[in-house]
């Protein structure tokens, strides 16, 4: 008498055909999250480093302002005098009541000049900001 | 004789079992090229623009003034400091001041030269910054035996009651040029 392994007579698949869904499901995902960067940015600068970081929460109320070498002023697309800041900054603020100015601010600009941009972010009454500065390891 | 059209049935499909990995590929693309870039930073308020400015005078008790220089030194009170040490300075103050009412908290003043690197000036506000965590996180840990942000909405704003980060950046003075 011949003794037969006996095998279940089940089928071992793992059913494929919902996979693409599932695929589709986390592509949309991250199709809907990506921000693609709109705004170009046209001057030089390096952030500075600093360990007491905070989150900026609401990015719907952030502008940015990009200071880079040679002193040269961006504000969301275009290069502004300093002069302009103050104008271009307070119809900013119209718009959005509560904005929050991101500084980003190149590391070897003069204090001078910075402070100079504080008064007239003080004038557009663009009280709140944010000096952007990268994580320090 | 009837003639009846031929007509040849060939499986007619498109193969689906490559779907699969097509939609892997844009998903990697995507998941590649995704920046969700969060913003970090110090966050200040500015005072509000007034023409002509009323000086208060301050307790000396009161303030701590931060001096950066043109070529990075720190004067903490008059006294020269390194850079990394105004935390550990600052502390021990902030502390002693944490059961005062509020008109009595400690003011940390910051000025800089105008010819002080913007680096320099954003090192020495990150350390006064850290002082104020530090404490608050200490001070909280005692109080509710969890860090400053576990802490809920209420918990937070009696820490920030008791621990306010007040810093004041002051104007450099024209120099002549």
């Amino acid at each position: 008498m011949k003794f037969e392994k006996r095998r279940a007579q089940v089928k071992l698949e793992i059913p494929t055909t919902s996979m693409p869904d599932i695929v589709f499901m986390l592509l949309m995902f991250f199709m809907i999250v990506t921000t693609l960067r709109e705004v170009t940015v046209l001057v030089d600068f390096s952030l500075p480093e600093a360990k007491a970081l905070e989150k900026i929460e609401n990015k719907r109320l952030v502008n940015y302002l990009w200071v880079g070498k040679g002193d040269k002023i961006q504000i969301s697309d275009s290069i502004a005098k300093l002069e302009d800041v103050q104008s271009i900054m307070y119809a900013k603020r119209q718009l959005l009541p509560n904005v929050i100015v991101s500084l980003r601010i190149d590391r070897d600009t003069n204090m001078g000049f910075v402070t100079d941009i504080q008064q007239e972010l003080r004038k557009a009454y663009c009280l709140r900001i944010n000096y952007s500065a990268n994580v320090k390891i | 004789m009837a003639f009846i059209k031929r007509r040849v049935l060939r499986s007619a499909e498109i193969p689906t079992a490559s779907q699969a990995d097509l939609a892997f590929l844009l998903l990697l693309f995507f998941l590649v090229s995704t920046v969700i870039d969060v913003d970090t930073g110090i966050g200040m308020t500015l005072p509000e623009y007034v023409e002509n400015v009323e000086t208060v005078e301050i307790s000396k008790d009161r303030m701590a003034s931060v001096l950066v220089n043109e070529t990075g030194d720190v004067l903490l009170d008059g006294q020269p400091i390194s850079l990394f040490q105004i935390t550990a300075t600052l502390k021990p103050r902030i502390q002693s001041k944490i059961e005062m009412p509020k008109n009595k908290k400690l003011i940390v003043s910051i000025k800089t030269d105008r010819k002080t690197v913007y680096n320099a000036y954003i090192q020495a506000l990150d350390q006064v910054k850290l002082a104020f965590f530090e404490v608050r996180d200490e001070y909280s840990n005692s109080r509710f035996g969890r860090k400053f942000i576990d802490l809920n909405e209420t918990e937070q704003n009696e820490m920030k009651e008791a621990v306010p980060i007040i810093i004041s950046i002051a104007e450099p003075e024209k120099v002549a040029q």
